[in-house]
């Protein structure tokens, strides 16, 4: 039993991965339209509730910007340098059509679920793993 | 002497920077350090003192081994484009098989049933097998890394027509499989006794004196034979394997045939096939054993000749039926 436990977490954790990377992107360009420094941004997601791990955010900051989606810029804040990253032009260009692609595909999610009575789940792996 | 706080951030960070791409050691290291402090400062900030060894430790070895943190930065790589996958593990397993099922007849059946010493001679050969085991995978995934390296596009893999997929194996694929296999062993079966008949051969000799001497084509020709024939078994397997690879088999088919005609051209040509010695018979009788020697070879190369010719109209005709044949229904199950 432990061991099919062990595996439906396993299992549980790379799909919860597989969907979180697509949203961290939009969550990051969306929170980028204002200027940030690393882990500012961090903070910032997770205050709103979407802690990301610091291995996680700056490899995807960087490929972002590999991509031309944002732009950074070294600069001294509190006597320390510091990266800032903001949206680039064709950051706020793609960003809305991203955006408008997400909100059709939550609500086509939210559709499926209601018909199926599962709009409301009703205890998440995740909120038991919390109350233990 | 106590480690301080700096002291072990930047062992954390040298250790991190070790993984990194030399371009980008600077950059990243800046930023990692940055972040680093900034969250030992909140943590400090929040505790009311300074951290200590312990509690940075912890810290540190919450953001992962040095090696984890850099493999974060790296690009995902990989050895053989996933997309290629199917391809390399066919490729991989007929490659293997045309390597080892040759190898198991010459190199291993050979030695194991000649030599004075089975047992040295297996051992020899499982190390060869082995030798050459590894250097076919190596090879074939050699190739496929370089494709994927240099962003082989396959032209096939986007300009494929479902109607030209093989149809759904039935029963006939069973039969057809069973007639490849028995191909493919009667191919196999050739080419071991032409090897052991015609190995640096250049006469028979009889009982009594009497010998038979090859021409010189033999010579010419026994290479070409034994790769046609081998060629041929390898395409019986791979039809056992795959019966459904009509086309590729009828091409391969027509391919064979053309060079088995090439092979009794040379022959006709050459003539003279064989020659006579023999003390005991007249001389007008060695030139009409000689004549009726040479004369069944001629008739022999001539009904391979007819045989090859039907069997190339026969795959050239299978190739152009399904070319031009229409699926009659969409079948649905």
């Amino acid at each position: 039993m432990i061991h099919t436990n062990a595996a439906s977490s396993e299992l549980f954790d790379n799909l919860r991965l597989e969907l979180r990377r697509g949203c961290l992107v939009v969550a990051v360009l969306a929170q980028l339209y204002t200027e940030h420094y690393g882990y500012a941004l961090r903070k910032a997601l997770g205050d709103q509730g979407l802690a990301i791990d610091e291995n996680t955010l700056y490899p995807l900051l960087r490929r972002l910007e590999s991509q031309g989606l944002l732009v950074s810029q070294w600069r001294e804040e509190e006597k320390r340098n510091k990266r800032f990253y903001r949206l680039s032009p064709l950051g706020e260009e793609v960003l809305p059509d991203l955006l408008e692609e997400w909100r059709q595909m939550t609500s086509a999610l939210e559709r499926i679920l209601g018909d199926r009575g599962l709009a409301s789940t009703p205890k998440s792996r995740s909120q038991s793993k919390e109350e233990k | 002497m106590p480690i301080t706080k700096t002291d072990l951030i930047d062992r954390y960070l040298h250790a991190v920077k070790f993984w990194l791409p030399k371009a980008q050691q600077e950059d990243i290291i800046a930023e990692l350090g940055e972040d680093l402090l900034s969250q030992v400062e909140e943590g400090e900030a929040a505790l009311g003192h300074q951290l200590d060894e312990d509690e940075l430790a912890i810290i540190l070895k919450k953001r992962g081994s040095p090696m984890k943190v850099a493999s974060s930065y790296l690009p995902e790589q990989r050895l053989i484009n996933p997309a290629m996958l199917p391809v390399y593990r066919l490729v991989l397993k007929i490659v293997l098989l045309w390597v080892f099922v040759p190898l198991f007849a010459f190199v291993f059946l050979g030695p194991v049933l000649a030599f004075a010493h089975p047992g040295r001679a297996l051992l020899a050969c499982c190390v060869e097998y082995w030798r050459a085991a590894f250097m076919t995978v190596g090879m074939v995934t050699t190739v496929f890394a370089l494709l994927d390296r240099y962003q082989v596009k396959f032209k096939h893999a986007d300009n494929w027509d479902p109607r030209k997929l093989p149809r759904v194996p039935g029963t006939q694929d069973t039969r057809a499989r069973w007639n490849h296999l028995a191909g493919f062993i009667f191919g196999l079966a050739a080419a071991v006794f032409w090897v052991s008949l015609m190995w640096q051969r250049s006469e028979f000799a009889f009982s009594g004196g009497t010998r038979l001497i090859l021409g010189p084509v033999w010579k010419q020709i026994y290479w070409p034979v034994l790769g046609v024939t081998l060629t041929g078994a390898f395409f019986d397997l791979l039809s056992s394997l795959y019966p459904r690879w009509t086309r590729v088999r009828s091409r391969a088919r027509i391919g064979i045939d053309i060079c088995g005609l090439i092979i009794a051209a040379v022959l006709l040509r050459a003539g003279n096939f064989v020659g006579i010695v023999d003390g005991h018979l007249s001389a007008t009788d060695l030139a009409t054993s000689v004549a009726w020697f040479n004369g069944m070879i001629d008739w022999t190369v001539i009904a391979a000749v007819v045989i090859e010719i039907g069997d190339a109209i026969h795959e050239a005709r299978s190739l152009l039926r399904g070319k031009s044949a229409k699926p009659a229904a969409i079948q649905t199950t």
